[in-house]
């Protein structure tokens, strides 16, 4: 009977830590990202705190200077709010003006500091029709490089 | 059953050989991210064989705590080993194509994750069996983990729209898709589903070769114990 009751207790604490922590971490899933709007409503709260922002890049507000591997432009979602970006690094491929982008890292005054920089996939393909010649032009970007 | 198998054998690996000649010759390269969108022919069809893999366990673990009939209890521990597999596939083609798609091979977003949790659903799924010596209870207690883990699906497939996911949404059975323009040409389309439907034909080939050992084995089990026991 004691055992029993032990055992019970047990569970019972290990069921609550295990519930507290998968809500907590759901929280952090389901909001893997915040929009510009979010940030600039409640700009104190996210001041140099570590966070993602999801948005489009603004089209024209691109700067790469390949020198210093230092990125900046701007990102709005709904081209009311905008934030502008720096980040330092490498250019990712598929970093696109009118791209999706979802930055990490930190807001510093009005501008994001981002240390990750991940280019979202929209879920539309589409085929150019001047590469429609498929294999080919690919040996010829091997050829060149 | 064997006869199914020594047809199913030559003619699933086969499709599958004649669609990765036709995914590499065949098909145009997407225009956005060229030859890495390839991996999706790999990726989409993985997915829909786990998903049904997972629904075979599902259906055949009601069916087993209903009927309490041991063969239904090997298919459904078929098809969760199959659908371990493919999951596993799942995950890392996705990491490959997201690496140089995203920037990243693996970020904790609500599509990611849940998929993940669903691998690590089944892979307790074995350990539970393993660890059950009694047959009959090993396949009651799997059932009931099978059946939830089961649920978890529907969740994967819907949390591209229920939460901010860095995965894009559905492309394919999109709903109001029909209004709009698809949202892949059909040169991109067709491979794939020809592609998803080679890759299901495979999967009845193992399921049907995995049930088959399953069934030898536990009759094997029965005789030794019938021997000892007389």
């Amino acid at each position: 009977m004691k055992s029993t009751y032990k055992f019970l207790i047990g569970s019972i604490i290990i069921l609550v830590v295990l519930a507290a922590l998968s809500i907590q971490g759901l929280q952090e899933m389901t909001v893997f990202f915040h929009t510009p709007e979010e940030i600039l409503k409640d700009a104190n709260t996210f001041e140099n705190k570590t966070i993602r922002i999801g948005a489009l890049v603004q089209s024209g507000s691109v700067d790469w200077d390949s020198k210093n591997l230092l990125l900046s432009f701007r990102i709005t979602e709904d081209s009311q709010h905008f934030i502008p970006v720096v980040y330092e690094g490498i250019k990712p491929d598929m970093f696109r003006e009118g791209q999706g982008v979802v930055v990490e890292g930190k807001m510093k005054g009005d501008t994001f500091y981002a240390h990750q920089l991940l280019v979202k996939h929209s879920e539309e393909y589409k085929l150019d029709p001047k590469e429609h010649k498929a294999k080919k032009d690919y040996y010829k970007t091997l050829d060149k490089s | 059953m064997t006869r199914w198998i020594k047809i199913l054998e030559p003619l699933s690996i086969i499709s599958l050989l004649g669609c990765a000649i036709w995914i590499f010759y065949g098909t145009p390269t997407e225009s956005e991210m060229g030859f890495v969108q390839k991996i999706m022919y790999l990726h989409v069809p993985s997915v829909i064989v786990a998903y049904a893999a997972f629904f075979v366990v599902f259906a055949f673990s009601i069916a087993y705590l209903w009927k309490r009939d041991i063969m239904f209890d090997q298919i459904a521990k078929s098809s969760a080993e199959i659908g371990e597999v493919f999951c596993a596939l799942v995950l890392i083609t996705g990491a490959i194509w997201g690496k140089p798609t995203w920037g990243t091979y693996w970020v904790w977003d609500a599509r990611l994750t849940t998929t993940l949790l669903l691998f690590l659903i089944f892979a307790g799924y074995f350990l539970l069996r393993s660890f059950t010596r009694e047959r009959e209870r090993a396949a009651r207690l799997a059932a009931v983990l099978g059946i939830i883990g089961f649920l978890d699906i529907p969740i994967i497939h819907k949390s591209v729209e229920w939460w901010r996911t860095l995965h894009q949404p559905t492309t394919l059975f999109k709903v109001e898709a029909a209004e709009a323009k698809p949202a892949m040409p059909m040169e991109l389309l067709l491979p794939l589903l020809v592609t998803m439907g080679a890759m299901l034909l495979f999967y009845v080939y193992l399921l049907l070769l995995r049930i088959q050992m399953e069934q030898q084995y536990d009759t094997l089990q029965e005789l030794i114990a019938n021997n000892e026991g007389g």
